[in-house]
């Protein structure tokens, strides 16, 4: 038995966050959730042990408490809320790992808030200087977590960051939650991600693909 | 988060303020739950650990899974799997918490850069190394040469709190007796006074 990795997951009531949880919680994990609504989050941790009683997941009620405990920080949370998110962690996710899944879509889902010599993962990283924050999770669909492999293939999920450390244990934690971990380079690649699931989203509008829908690279 | 650490080496070699905030980039703040685990034996150890509240204690397993416990830390001590840790391969020791702890982490790469780049850091981690192999020096000629009466006060005279704080089957591991054992030892003691 290997030491087991400390995870918090802050927004764990969103379709991405809850299902991220759930999957990871499978894993030699302990997986802290923290959320706004406290009877949700206490649903999604009652759900998650439901399926799987040995699952060391807890509620918590303090994103910062959380944050203390954990080794790696997942913000679940929409862009617009990581401002408000990150003044509350910023000292106790000193040199922690934070992945960063959001996506900076506009209102009508047409295109990114951000400018394009920028990116979410990026803004977040100037707002924890001393972190090591990780672009993942941003272009795998909430219901591909259930069904990690579409068609026959396993979905592809790319991964951008600065400290080769990081990457190596993102890329673990991507393949405990079920998909292919593809590392796609440092952090500034996030805005290539991210325009990536802005076209993933798009299109699954476009033609109905129902939100179950993934990259998949295809090569010899 | 940080004042038992800055404490403590502050003590050793005493820092500036610019000094002691450039060092605060490097550490990890980590809470860390009675019972649970810092390190579990096969895994790397990936950071040096001093406890800025709480405490902890590392062991080996033997055979038939009965804890032999090597260490103990408290607030202002620092623990790990030092070959472990120095050399990245996997740990023999396990290490895990007495009760809930706030703890700070240095992880190797961390420690390999500010040995690089702070001089005091270079100094500190020389004391704090010195310190701990004169400690197990003494431990080590105590275990060989004293009676088991002189050896537990030996003990208690040096760390008062420990043995206030930890419960007395720990004690007795930590010395390499019985719990049997060490409770007729303390009973000798009492009589004696």
């Amino acid at each position: 038995m290997s030491t087991k990795q400390t995870i918090a997951v802050i927004g764990a009531t969103g379709n991405m966050g809850s299902n991220i949880a759930k999957n990871l919680s499978r894993g030699n994990n302990r997986v802290l959730l923290f959320a706004n609504d406290k009877d949700k989050v206490n649903a999604v941790v009652s759900e998650i042990k439901s399926n799987n009683a040995s699952a060391d997941v807890e509620a918590y009620e303090c994103p910062r408490t959380a944050s203390w405990e954990a080794d790696v920080i997942i913000l679940a949370v929409p862009y617009q809320a990581e401002k408000e998110i990150t003044a509350k962690i910023k000292d106790v996710a000193n040199t922690k790992i934070v992945i960063s899944i959001a996506n900076p879509l506009n209102e009508t889902y047409s295109g990114l808030v951000t400018s394009p010599e920028t990116s979410a993962a990026e803004e977040l990283q100037k707002l924890l200087p001393n972190s090591k924050v990780v672009k993942a999770f941003n272009t795998t669909f909430a219901a591909d977590f259930s069904i990690p492999v579409i068609d026959g293939k396993q979905v592809d999920a790319f991964i951008a960051g600065n400290d080769a450390n990081a990457l190596e244990t993102v890329s673990a934690l991507v393949t405990t939650v079920g998909f292919n971990p593809i590392v796609a380079g440092d952090l500034s690649v996030s805005r290539t991600l991210e325009n990536m699931a802005l076209l993933l989203i798009s299109l699954t509008m476009k033609y109905n693909y129902n939100w179950l829908a993934g990259f998949k690279i295809l090569h010899k | 988060m940080y004042e038992v650490f800055f404490q403590k080496f502050n003590e050793k070699v005493q820092l500036t303020a610019e000094e002691q905030d450039f060092v605060k980039q490097y550490l990890t703040p980590k809470k860390l739950r009675k019972k649970q685990y810092l390190l579990q034996e096969g895994d790397i150890c990936k950071h040096l650990c001093l406890v800025e509240k709480g405490a902890l204690k590392a062991y080996v397993l033997n055979e038939t899974g009965e804890e032999h416990i090597t260490a103990f830390a408290l607030e202002g001590w620092t623990i790990g799997d030092l070959s472990s840790f120095i050399k990245q391969e996997p740990a023999t020791l396990n290490i895990d918490a007495l009760e809930d702890c706030e703890l700070v982490l240095l992880s190797k790469p961390a420690h390999d850069e500010l040995l690089q780049k702070i001089p005091k850091y270079e100094t500190y981690f020389r004391i704090l190394m010195t310190d701990a192999y004169m400690a197990l020096q003494k431990r080590t000629a105590y275990m060989i040469s004293l009676p088991l009466e002189e050896r537990y006060k030996a003990l208690t005279d040096m760390y008062p709190t420990l043995v206030q704080r930890v419960p007395q089957h720990m004690i007795a591991s930590y010395m390499g007796l019985s719990p049997e054992t060490l409770s007729r030892v303390r009973s000798r003691i009492t009589n004696r006074k």
